[in-house]
């Protein structure tokens, strides 16, 4: 495997922070600097997900290895880079957060502290108070779907060891198009542990969600995970899930 | 007088001449174009030979002899669509996957002998 210079060189215990960022010039500064602020050394990958704005000149600018991805895939695709990037450069733990200041740099400790113990594979921030009871709605839906017991499926604040990483890297996980059931779906199935850790999170204060930007895409994003769902039925059920430590 | 074996002669030798001219002037890859050479051959075939849809329809039961042969068109063309699908996820998958590749190797800042050798073993990881 040819290497890239990367922070993920030096050691075991390395590990990165991912930003999939579509047009977020307006925040992405302001989430590198928080990041920059209390983790100084970490190495924040921002993956540019053919933004239309000057999103990765500007995440360059506030010190960011940006990867800028020629065609739109998505925010799980955009993911998928900055996962494959982990591992190609040796590290062991990559963090997932939004790039519209939703997620607290400070919580990366806590997101990361149940993979270093060897409580679990896959960390999730979970903040399930912050959305409507639509949405909550149809999280018990999918819940249901699925058997998951976590409570917050569609956050985006991660944490993946490097098990994890393997499996997410895969061409397997390449049609994905959520960082949501599909993926806990694929982890369950090859039984990697996911735990949920409780975390604040902000307001978004630019921009939209893109599962939620309109009755149609949420239309869609149902459908399509409805039928990821039951696609799945039976597989990998009777793995162990944990929940809320 | 025009007889059914004519027209359906002609129509089959119609789609037939068709796919062969496509795949002669290199329009289709190896795969589709084996798949339309098979479909052009059963088109010319059954065009000549009409009255096997009878045989067929009164071993099989059914009255009308006609219908046997839309239900099998069409279940070939839903069979034709779902590989057509199947390719295009495939191929979605590559270009996903190529596209990731593509980000990843732009952000290295210089590339040495060894990691341009290693792009070429990378196409594997694709």
């Amino acid at each position: 495997m040819s290497q890239i210079s990367s922070i993920c060189d030096s050691g075991q215990d390395s590990h990165i922070i991912v930003i999939p960022a579509r047009d977020e010039e307006k925040t992405i500064r302001t989430v590198i600097e928080g990041i920059k602020s209390i983790h100084p050394q970490e190495e924040v990958v921002v993956v540019d997900d053919a933004s239309t704005d000057a999103t990765a000149a500007v995440a360059q600018a506030a010190g960011a290895k940006v990867l800028s991805l020629a065609l739109r895939l998505g925010a799980w695709g955009a993911i998928q880079t900055g996962i494959r990037y982990a591992l190609e450069t040796g590290c062991q733990t990559v963090i997932t957060m939004d790039a519209d200041g939703q997620h607290e740099p400070a919580y990366v400790n806590a997101l990361i502290q149940p993979i270093l113990t060897g409580q679990a594979d896959v960390v999730i921030g979970a903040c399930p108070d912050r959305v409507s009871r639509a949405r909550r709605y149809a999280w018990s839906y999918f819940r249901l779907l699925t058997g998951l017991k976590l409570e917050d499926i569609t956050s985006g604040f991660r944490a993946y060891n490097f098990a994890a990483i393997k499996i997410l890297a895969s061409a397997e996980a390449s049609l994905i198009d959520y960082q949501d059931v599909g993926v806990l779906l694929i982890l369950r199935r090859k039984g990697l542990r996911t735990v949920e850790v409780q975390v604040p999170m902000g307001i978004r204060t630019t921009g939209v969600s893109r599962v939620f930007s309109s009755w149609w895409v949420v239309a869609n994003y149902m459908l399509q995970t409805s039928l990821l769902c039951i696609a799945r039925v039976g597989s990998g059920k009777l793995l162990k899930f944990h929940r809320n430590i | 007088m025009v007889t059914y074996q004519l027209t359906s002669t002609l129509i089959g030798l119609g789609i037939a001449i068709s796919i062969l001219l496509l795949v002669r002037r290199d329009h289709m890859r190896g795969t589709y174009a084996v798949w339309w050479l098979c479909a052009a051959t059963i088109a010319l075939l059954l065009g000549i030979f009409p009255k096997v849809f009878d045989k067929w329809a009164a071993s099989l039961g059914v009255g009308y002899p006609p219908v046997l042969a839309l239900v099998l068109g069409l279940g070939l063309i839903l069979i034709k669509m779902l590989t057509m699908d199947l390719e295009r996820s495939h191929q979605e998958r590559k270009i996903r996957r190529l596209a990731q590749r593509l980000a990843i190797l732009e952000a290295r800042p210089q590339m040495s002998d060894a990691d341009a050798a290693g792009v070429d073993n990378d196409t594997e990881a694709l």
